[in-house]
C-alpha cells in the first residue's frame, strides 16, 4: 500500500466546506483531507511554517483552493506556491464560485493545474469533486523526486 | 545685368530715382529755405535773380531780414508760428515788388529737416480765385453727393466738379488694385483729349516712391511739362528734401511720359483711405495750364470730402453684406445644430452654404468622405486639392481668385474652380470646406502696352516711357471674380462656429465615454459580486437539499419528498439563471478573440452531446455541409448550442424530432440555419423571440431561463452579423444567423 498523500482543502465558507467534504467522502477516496480556513494558514501548512512547522505529514497530492479567502486570497496563494521551487510541482485546483473570466485567465497565468467553477447542481458538483479527487489524488503520477545526496 | 527683362529694368530704374531731392523746382515760383535755428537763408532758387533782381549767391548765409527784407517784413511773423511737419500751408497772398513791378504771390510754408521752406507762387488768373468764389462750388458738390446712390455716380460727380473748378480738359478717377495697377473708373472731359475710361495702367507708371510721396503730399501740379527746371543754390552740400514742396521739380521720365500722353499740364490729387493710397483724381490738359493755390486747396478739400463719402459708402456696403451673410450664417448654424454632425447640416442646405461665400460649388472633405455640392471639380481632384492645401497652405482660411497660377494642374478644371475659398476644420484629420468660383475670362484694356520700351543710350540702359497710349487689349484667363472681404469674414466665422461645434461634440463624446467606462466598471463590480455571492446560496440550497435527500430519504413522507425535489429544482433553476445572466453580461464586455472555427466539427460535437442527453427522444439529424469561419470559438459555440438545444427541446413532443442544420451564402454573408419540426411559434411574436427573459411557452411545457436566444443575438451582433427566425404554430421553426463573410470566412 503506497503512502497516500493528503488532499489539502482551503475553504473559508463553512457551508461550501461541508458540501465539499461530503462530496469527497462520497467519492470514497482513502486520502486524508486536511482542511485550512484561510490563505495564510494554507501557506503555513504548505511551507511548514507556524503551527505546521513540525507536521510530519507528506506534502499534499492536490490542493483544492478557493479563490476568495480571508487574509491572503486564493490567487496570491497560488502565485506563492508556484513561485516556491519546493512546492511548484504540487497540483493546485482552483475551486471557485466565480464565473469571472479575469479570475480564470489570471489563474492560468499563474500556473493553476485546473480551474473549476462550482456548479449549482449538487450532482455536478459531486461529479466534479470526485473527478478531481480521482485524477489528482490517485491517477496523476507526480514527477520523479530528484535523488538528493 | 545683361539678362534682365525689360520690365525688371523698368521697375528698378524708376523705383531707384530719388524724386524727393531733385535739386530744382518748376519755374512758376521761387523757393527759399531758412535755417529754423537762426533764420538765416540757406537755399534760394536761381530765379531769385530774374524775379526779384537779387543774386542768390550774395544773400545765402545772411539773416532773413537782411537777405530778403521786403519778404521778411511781410511774412516772418507768420512763418515762425509753429507748423505741423509734413504739411505745406498756404500763408496768404502777398504783393511784392519784383523786377517787373508789383506782383501778387501765394506764399506757402513747409518744413524740411530743420529748414523752413518758403515758396512764392505767382497768383494765377483763374476763373475762380478766392475762397468766396469757390464756396458755392464746394457746397453744390456736397449737396450732390447725397443724391449719388452708387459708387460710380459718386466718382462721376467728383470728376465733373473737379473739372468745373479747375477747367482741365480731362479729369479721371483712377483706382489702384492690390498690385498697384490703376484703372480709370470715372471720367469727365471735353473733346480736346481722348477718353481713358476703363483703361488700366501698370503699377510701374507710378513707382513705389512716387506713391509714397503722393500719400504724404496730396496734391501735385505740373503746369507745363516742357518747363526748364530752376536749380536750387546753397552752400549746404546736403540736397534739400522737397517732399512737401508745391514747386518740386519732377522726374524727366515723368515729363516724357506726359509729353507722350499728349498732356503737357497735369494735376493729381490723392484719394486716401485709412491713410493708404486708394486712388487718384488725375487732371490733364492738352495745353499748359496752371491752377491757383486756392483752387488747388479747394480741390484737395473736395477730394477729402469725396474720400470720406467713399469710405462711408463702402463701409455701408460691407455692413449690408455682413448683415446679409450673418443671416445666412445663422441659418447654417441652426441647420448644423439640428443634426448629429455639422456635415449633415451643411450638405442638407447646400444653397445656404454656397450663398455664404457667393460660390457656384462647394465641397466638404473629411478623412472619411468627400461631399460635392453644385459646380465642382471631380472627387479625386477635390481630394488632391485638399491634400495640396494641407501641405502648402496651413492657414485657417485660404482664398485665391487665380488657383491655376498657384497649382498648375487646376488649369484642367478652371471652368469650375478658378476661384477657391477654403477653411480648415481640423488639421489633424485634414477636414476642409471648399467653395469654388468658375473662371471669368476678362478683357483688360491697358492704356498702351504696359511694357515700356528700353533703349541703350551712352552704353547704359536708360528708361523711356511708352510713346503710345492706344488701347492695348489683354485677355486674362484662369481667374474668377475675387472673393469679397465680407465673404472671407463670413466663412471665417462659419469656421469658428464649426470648430466650436466639433470641439463641443468631442467633449460630449469624451464625457460620454467616461460615463460609459464608469458604468461599465460598476457593472463589472456588480457582476463579480453576483458571480461570487449570489451563486453560492443557490449552490448551498441544492447541496444541502441533496444531502438531506440522501441521508433522510427513507424517513420522508411522499409529500416531503416532493417538497425537497421542488426546492432542489427551484434553487437549481435560479442558480442556472444567474449563470446565464452572468454569461450574457460577460458576452457584451469581453473582447472577441476570433479564430478559425470548423462549424461542421462544432455542430457535430454539440449533436453528440445532445444525443447523449436526449434520453427517450428520437432525433432525426440532417446536417448539411458546413463551412469554416473566423469567429470567437467559445461564443460561437454557445450560439450554436443554444440554437440546437432549442431545436431539440421544442421538437420533443414529436414522434420523431427532425433537426436540420445548413448554410448558404447571401450577398457577402454566410447564413446558417437551424430548422426543426417542433411546436413552432406565431410570427406575431417574432420580435419578442430574441429578447432577454422572453418566453413564448409556459415553463411547465418547456423549461429554460428565456435567455438563450438573447445570447444568440448578442453573440451574432458582436460578430457584426444578424439573427432572425421564421415559424408557424405547430409547424416548426427555423432560426437564422448571418455572419459577414469578410470577417466570418476562414
Amino acid at each position: 500500500m503506497p503512502d497516500l498523500k493528503p488532499i489539502l482543502l482551503v475553504e473559508d465558507n463553512p457551508k461550501d466546506l461541508e458540501l465539499t467534504l461530503a462530496a469527497l467522502e462520497q467519492s470514497q477516496l482513502a486520502n486524508e483531507v486536511v482542511v485550512v480556513r484561510d490563505g495564510e494558514e494554507a501557506l503555513e501548512f504548505l511551507q511548514r511554517r507556524g503551527a505546521y512547522a513540525n507536521r510530519n505529514t507528506s506534502d499534499p497530492a492536490v490542493v483544492l483552493l478557493d479563490l476568495k479567502l480571508p487574509k491572503i486570497d486564493g490567487l496570491e496563494v497560488l502565485e506563492r506556491v508556484k513561485a516556491d521551487p519546493r512546492l511548484k510541482q504540487t497540483p493546485v485546483v482552483m475551486l471557485t464560485s466565480s464565473r469571472e473570466e479575469s479570475d480564470l485567465v489570471r489563474s492560468y497565468e499563474l500556473g493553476v493545474n485546473a480551474f473549476v467553477v462550482k456548479p449549482v447542481g449538487f450532482r455536478e458538483f459531486f461529479d466534479a469533486i470526485q473527478d478531481i479527487g480521482v485524477f489528482w489524488a490517485i491517477l496523476n503520477e507526480p514527477p520523479p523526486v530528484p535523488v538528493t545526496g | 545685368m545683361s539678362n534682365q527683362t525689360p520690365r525688371d529694368i523698368d521697375l528698378s530704374a524708376c523705383e531707384r530715382e530719388p524724386i524727393h531731392i531733385p535739386g530744382s523746382i518748376q519755374p512758376h515760383g521761387v523757393l527759399f529755405a531758412l535755417s529754423q535755428a537762426d533764420m538765416t537763408l540757406t537755399h534760394a532758387t536761381a530765379n531769385t535773380a530774374t524775379v526779384f533782381g537779387i543774386d542768390p549767391a550774395a544773400i545765402l548765409g545772411k539773416p532773413f531780414g537782411e537777405a530778403l527784407p521786403e519778404i521778411a517784413v511781410a511774412l516772418e511773423s507768420e512763418m515762425t508760428e509753429p507748423v505741423s511737419a509734413g504739411a505745406s500751408r498756404l500763408l496768404r497772398t502777398v504783393v511784392l515788388g519784383t523786377a517787373k513791378g508789383e506782383i501778387a504771390f501765394d506764399a506757402v510754408l513747409s518744413r524740411s529737416d530743420g529748414h523752413l521752406i518758403l515758396e512764392l507762387e505767382a497768383a494765377a488768373e483763374d476763373a475762380v480765385s478766392s475762397i468766396d468764389a469757390l464756396y458755392p462750388a464746394l457746397r453744390r458738390f456736397v449737396e450732390e453727393l447725397h443724391g449719388a446712390s452708387t459708387l460710380d455716380q459718386l466718382c462721376q460727380l467728383a470728376a465733373a466738379d473737379i473739372r468745373r473748378m479747375t477747367g482741365f480738359d480731362r479729369v479721371l478717377i483712377y483706382r489702384f488694385d492690390e498690385a498697384w495697377n490703376g484703372t480709370v473708373i470715372a471720367e469727365d472731359r471735353n473733346d480736346a483729349l481722348p477718353s481713358y475710361l476703363d483703361l488700366r495702367f501698370p503699377a510701374s507708371d507710378i513707382p513705389a516712391q512716387a506713391r509714397e510721396l503722393y500719400r504724404r503730399n496730396r496734391l501735385r501740379i505740373i503746369p507745363d511739362a516742357n518747363y526748364t527746371p530752376v536749380p536750387i543754390q546753397s552752400h549746404d552740400p546736403v540736397p534739400l528734401d522737397l517732399s512737401d514742396s508745391v514747386l518740386r521739380s519732377v522726374s524727366p521720365v515723368h515729363l516724357e511720359y506726359m509729353r507722350n500722353m499728349g498732356t503737357p499740364a497735369s494735376m493729381s490729387i490723392s484719394i486716401l483711405r485709412d491713410g493708404a493710397l486708394w486712388g487718384l483724381i488725375s487732371c490733364h490738359n492738352s495745353k499748359p495750364r496752371r491752377v491757383s493755390l486756392p483752387v488747388r486747396n479747394a480741390c484737395d478739400f473736395l477730394t477729402q470730402i469725396f474720400s470720406l463719402q467713399l469710405e462711408a459708402r463702402e463701409n455701408a456696403m460691407v455692413a449690408d453684406n455682413r448683415v446679409r451673410l450673418r443671416a445666412v450664417e445663422a441659418r447654417l448654424l441652426a441647420h448644423m445644430a439640428g443634426e448629429n454632425s455639422f456635415v449633415d447640416g451643411l450638405v442638407g442646405h447646400q444653397d445656404d452654404l454656397m450663398l455664404l461665400a457667393g460660390a457656384q460649388g462647394a465641397a466638404i472633405v473629411t478623412d472619411e468622405q468627400c461631399w460635392l455640392l453644385g459646380e465642382t471639380p471631380g472627387e479625386e481632384r477635390v481630394e488632391a486639392l485638399s491634400a495640396w492645401l494641407a501641405e502648402h497652405h496651413p492657414e485657417d482660411v485660404f482664398a485665391t481668385d487665380r488657383l491655376a497660377e498657384l497649382l498648375p494642374e487646376a488649369r484642367a478644371y478652371a471652368d469650375r474652380a478658378s476661384g477657391l475659398l477654403a477653411i480648415s476644420i481640423s488639421k489633424v484629420r485634414s477636414s476642409y470646406i471648399l467653395w469654388f468660383r468658375p473662371e471669368i475670362v476678362q478683357t483688360v484694356k491697358w492704356g498702351g502696352n504696359p511694357e515700356k520700351p528700353v533703349r541703350e543710350e551712352a552704353g547704359a540702359l536708360r528708361l523711356h516711357p511708352r510713346r503710345s497710349f492706344e488701347i492695348w487689349k489683354e485677355t486674362v484667363r484662369g481667374r474668377s471674380l475675387p472673393w469679397d472681404q465680407s465673404e472671407i469674414e463670413a466663412v471665417k466665422e462659419l469656421r469658428n462656429a464649426i470648430v466650436g461645434i466639433v470641439l463641443r461634440r468631442a467633449e460630449e463624446l469624451a464625457a460620454l465615454a467616461d460615463e460609459l467606462r464608469r458604468s461599465n466598471k460598476e457593472l463589472e463590480a456588480f457582476s463579480y459580486s453576483v458571480s461570487h455571492d449570489l451563486r453560492a446560496p443557490f449552490r448551498h440550497i441544492v447541496g444541502y437539499s441533496e444531502l438531506l435527500k440522501k441521508h433522510e430519504w427513507a424517513d420522508l413522507s411522499e409529500r416531503g419528498k416532493r417538497y425537497i425535489d421542488t426546492i432542489i429544482e427551484s434553487a437549481y433553476t435560479a442558480g442556472t439563471l444567474v449563470d446565464n445572466l452572468l454569461r450574457f453580461s460577460q458576452m457584451g464586455r469581453t473582447a472577441l478573440n476570433p479564430k478559425p472555427v470548423d462549424t461542421a466539427e462544432l455542430v457535430e460535437s454539440i449533436r453528440r452531446n445532445l444525443t447523449m442527453h436526449a434520453g427517450e427522444q428520437r432525433i432525426d439529424w440532417i446536417i448539411h455541409d458546413l463551412p469554416s469561419i473566423v469567429a470567437d470559438p467559445t461564443l460561437i459555440r454557445l450560439a450554436f448550442e443554444n440554437l440546437l438545444d432549442n431545436a431539440v427541446k421544442y421538437s420533443r413532443t414529436r414522434d420523431i424530432s427532425r433537426v436540420e442544420v445548413g448554410s448558404y451564402r447571401d450577398s457577402g454573408d454566410i447564413v446558417f440555419f437551424v430548422r426543426d419540426n417542433g411546436v413552432g411559434f406565431d410570427m406575431k411574436y417574432v420580435d419578442k423571440l430574441f429578447g432577454v427573459f422572453q418566453r413564448l411557452h409556459r415553463i411547465e411545457e418547456f423549461e429554460g431561463t428565456g435567455i438563450g436566444l438573447a445570447n444568440v443575438r448578442r453573440i451574432v451582433e458582436r460578430h457584426g452579423g444578424r439573427s432572425w427566425a421564421e415559424g408557424q404554430p405547430d409547424k416548426g421553426a427555423t432560426f437564422y444567423i448571418a455572419l459577414p463573410e469578410s470577417e466570418g470566412a476562414a
